[in-house]
């Protein structure tokens, strides 16, 4: 039994005030004479057991009344019985349907997809509901699909494997505000899903009360699966990481460039195998990972971009610092570098250089300087006034997030900078969500000195990886390979008739784990009653099978108080 | 309309507002005899009256053989007692009889002292001798029947002297009673009967063995009668240390059958052996009390 007021029951302690004014609040009656005595012990005696069985039953009638009365304001919800249930069509339902067609539904078990199965759940929850129902279809983009049954079962069985992966607890979550939002009489969310333990997303559903949401029981054997899980690419080699289900045995990685197949390796879900590509020229190249074939085929396969490209050709002044000095010392001799003049770094501009890495200057009076050539050169920056001293957050170079900046210049923007898109003016890096560095016009732009009285990104092991991507990426305006959730593939991001950067689309890792969560705990995250086909079939539109007990427990209080009434009255 | 001012017909409790026992005593009678113009009380003499049924104690010598001849039934006949009824009034005067339900009633002690006033000058005025004694757990007053000139006086006097008993045990005072009615006669106990009925009756059945009329007036007050007060009260016996915690509105149906049942056993009990019984509450006007004596 459930309650829709629980903390109304605090008010159960009442029940015991008849007994403890029965046991406590004897009171010093008044005294007074009366000759016939003998009248009254005779009549007391007769009347003892009446009265004691009046008094005891009076006690349980009052303690019952209020325990009733106590138990109606906490609304109580009681099993329905099931002929009940089905015998009455059900009463109007705000109903969402979440289909789970992300990767892993895409699995084989006994011989046919997943999908089949969840969609055959899901179809029985549509064709089920009424015309004076509310209904939505929520599939693995997360999108709630309103519309009228006929309409949302074309939708479903239009309906294949995502690619994408579909967090289980804020579709629930969503769904559940969903719901509540409609003044319909009950509300209900099906979960149908493989119920992937990975689904689970952080925290709870947070289902409120009045919300039934069952889920369809996960198949009884769910086979070991492995699949691509990341590919990385440096320093001549490929990692490949592969996922699945823990414990699953190894299986043979192939690595194909151009439709040739250059290395293969055997790894199992948890392990990571590294595969030499062979030298290519500059250029981006694209390569694919693939594993043997299993139950779950669709993250088998995983493509990687790469990029070759001539070292820079780099002048630093003395101006940048002898930190700089070092790490492009160290990046020539791994052939990283070459001196040049492609990009000039120090604390002014190099008009020979095709672009210009400029820190501010040690003396304070130059940035006034500084400032008017950065105007003359056509960015739209300026070093401004000191600013804050806060972490550096930078998306395109992930090793130094969080590294501290002890002293810095704001780095304001000249008109409508900051809010340009543009490929010419962007920041790449911020010290408490202000501009840090920035790139405008073949100027990159620092707000400190890469010194560390300045900031403790000198000292730091990211450093030389930090000055590596500086010219050799950031000042060439190209982005990192960045990737994305979808089927595999690559995308290629082109400036002009330069190509920038690549994106690589590949199904979340997570898909491939096919583990089921344990009944228990979907319970406690999604607050779901997970069912069986069967079972599910019976207890959707059963109004939780529950229905609110306040009605007749009033009533059953109102007969127990007309029958204190009665004992009181007619049994003097 | 004669009626209403009659004092006899008034209130117990405003007749005593008039005064003494003797004064409201004599009102009472002035009143109550202004309508009978013959003796009320019988006695064996030769005027003949009535028959009445046989009871046990009656002497042979009344009996009505040609009734028993024809009818096969016992009756004795009756005669009016011209002089010679010989009356004692016995006035119970325990600790019980000074208590009333309500201040604006008299207490079972002084109604029954007013009735037994009014009681003997009625009997005086008849030239029969009258007597008085009173008693609690002991007799305290007596007073011998005599029919001379100041006996009333006499007997109102004994009735003041006596003051509101302390004792219980009146069956003790009873049989010491039944000692002092050597000659028979008439015996009127007014007594609020608060005490043990087989003791009590075994002395007034010896009373009427030994030939005495004997006419038991049972005193109530109202309150006694139907139990009602505070939801809970400690009601305490004045008599001895007895006291008991009880909700009125709980036992006043039982306690109400109890007193039915009581007054019930009493009257058949006195029936059976020839012993005349009334149960008289004392918010009765002392003339119809009175009147439930002719």
């Amino acid at each position: 039994m459930t309650f829709l007021h629980p903390l109304a029951l605090l008010g159960l302690a009442a029940a015991a005030i008849p007994a403890l004014l029965h046991l406590f609040e004897r009171r010093i009656p008044p005294e007074a004479e009366f000759p016939p005595l003998r009248y009254l012990s005779e009549a007391e005696r007769q009347s003892a057991r009446r009265l004691r069985l009046r008094h005891v039953l009076l006690l349980l009638l009052r303690t019952a009344l209020i325990a009733l009365i106590v138990l109606a304001a906490a609304r109580p919800l009681v099993p329905t019985p099931v002929p009940m249930r089905r015998a009455a069509a059900h009463q109007r339902t705000a109903l969402v349907v979440i289909l789970d067609n992300s990767l892993s539904s895409g699995a084989v078990v006994d011989g046919r997809p997943v999908l089949d199965r969840l969609r055959a759940a899901a179809r029985g929850s549509l064709a089920a509901a009424g015309a004076s129902d509310r209904m939505w279809l929520v599939l693995a983009d997360g999108v709630a699909r309103a519309g009228t049954r006929d309409a949302l079962l074309a939708t479903l069985d239009s309906t294949g494997v995502s690619p994408r992966r579909l967090d289980l607890t804020a579709a629930v979550r969503d769904a559940v505000r969903l719901v509540n939002a409609e003044p319909l009489e009950e509300r209900e969310v099906h979960v149908l899903s493989d119920l992937q333990r990975t689904a689970l997303g952080p925290g709870r559903a947070g289902v409120t009360r009045g919300v039934r949401v069952l889920a369809l029981a996960p198949a009884s054997e769910v086979p070991a699966n492995r699949g691509v899980g990341s590919l990385r690419v440096s320093d001549g080699a490929v990692a490949v990481s592969i996922v699945g289900t823990p414990g699953a045995r190894p299986a043979a990685v192939t690595v194909q460039v151009r439709g040739r197949e250059v290395g293969r390796g055997l790894a199992a879900p948890g392990s990571t195998v590294s595969i030499v590509l062979p030298p290519e020229g500059p250029g981006w190249w694209v390569g694919e990972a693939a594993l043997d074939a299993d139950e779950l085929r669709a993250d088998d396969r995983r493509v990687f971009a790469w990029r070759v490209a001539p070292p820079a050709r780099v002048t630093a002044s003395s101006g940048a610092g002898p930190f700089v000095a070092a790490a492009l010392a160290v990046l020539e001799q791994g052939q990283r570098v070459r001196r040049g003049s492609d990009v000039g770094i120090g604390d002014r501009l190099d008009g020979g250089a095709a672009v210009s890495v400029v820190v501010p200057p040690a003396d304070p009076t130059l940035i006034g300087q500084l400032n008017r050539a950065l105007a003359a050169r056509g960015a739209r920056w300026r070093l401004g006034s000191g600013g804050t001293p806060g972490p550096i957050v930078a998306s395109g170079v992930v090793a130094m997030n969080g590294i501290p900046v002890a002293r810095r210049y704001r780095v304001d923007a000249i008109g409508d900078a900051s809010r340009s898109k543009g490929e010419d003016s962007t920041v790449l890096a911020t010290v408490n969500g202000e501009p840090w560095l920035v790139r405008d016009a073949g100027v990159l732009l620092v707000g400190s000195r890469l010194d560390t009285a300045w900031t403790a990104l000198p000292a730091a092991p990211a450093f030389v990886p930090f000055v590596d991507a500086l010219v050799n990426r950031l000042a060439r305006g190209e982005a990192p390979v960045s990737e994305v959730e979808g089927a595999p593939g690559v995308e290629f991001r082109t400036r002009g008739g330069d190509t920038v950067g690549a994106m690589v689309s590949a199904p979340d890792p997570r898909e491939s784990d096919l583990t089921p969560a344990p009944a228990a705990l979907v319970r406690d995250v999604l607050g779901a009653d997970v069912l069986d086909a069967p079972a599910l079939g019976a207890a959707r539109f059963a109004g939780g099978g529950k229905s609110e007990a306040s009605g007749p427990l009033l009533i059953l209080a109102l007969l127990l108080a007309a029958a204190e009434l009665g004992v009181a009255t007619f049994t003097r | 309309m004669a009626d209403t001012t009659r004092i006899d017909l008034l209130d117990p409790a405003d007749v005593a507002r008039l005064g003494g026992i003797e004064i409201v005593a004599a009102g009472v009678v002035e009143g109550f005899l202004a309508g009978i113009h013959r003796s009320p009380f019988r006695g064996f003499s030769v005027e003949f009256t009535e028959h009445r049924a046989y009871q046990p104690g009656d002497e042979l010598r009344y009996l009505d053989w040609r009734i028993l001849a024809r009818a096969d039934r016992l009756f004795v006949k009756q005669f009016e007692e011209e002089t010679n009824l010989r009356a004692m009034i016995l006035v119970d005067a325990s600790r019980s009889m000074a208590w009333r339900g309500a201040p604006a009633r008299l207490t079972k002690r002084a109604y029954a002292d007013r009735l037994a006033a009014a009681l003997a000058l009625i009997l005086l005025r008849q030239r029969d001798a009258t007597g008085l004694i009173t008693f609690d757990e002991a007799v305290r007053e007596v007073v011998p029947p005599r029919v001379r000139a100041g006996q009333w006086a006499r007997l109102v006097r004994g009735l003041e002297r006596t003051p509101d008993g302390g004792g219980t045990a009146a069956e003790a005072a009873l049989g010491q009673l039944t000692s002092l009615l050597v000659r028979r006669g008439l015996v009127v106990l007014v007594s609020d009967l608060l005490f043990d009925r087989e003791l009590a009756l075994t002395a007034l059945r010896y009373l009427r063995h030994r030939g005495h009329h004997v006419i038991v007036l049972h005193l109530m007050d109202p309150a006694e009668a139907e139990l009602s007060a505070a939801p809970e009260v400690r009601l305490r016996d004045p008599e001895s240390a007895v006291s008991v915690v009880v909700r009125p509105r709980e036992l006043a149906r039982a306690y109400r059958d109890t007193v039915r049942r009581e007054i019930a056993a009493w009257r058949i009990t006195c029936r059976r052996h020839g012993i005349a019984y009334h149960h008289i509450l004392t918010d009765l006007p002392f003339g119809m009390a009175l009147r439930l004596l002719t």
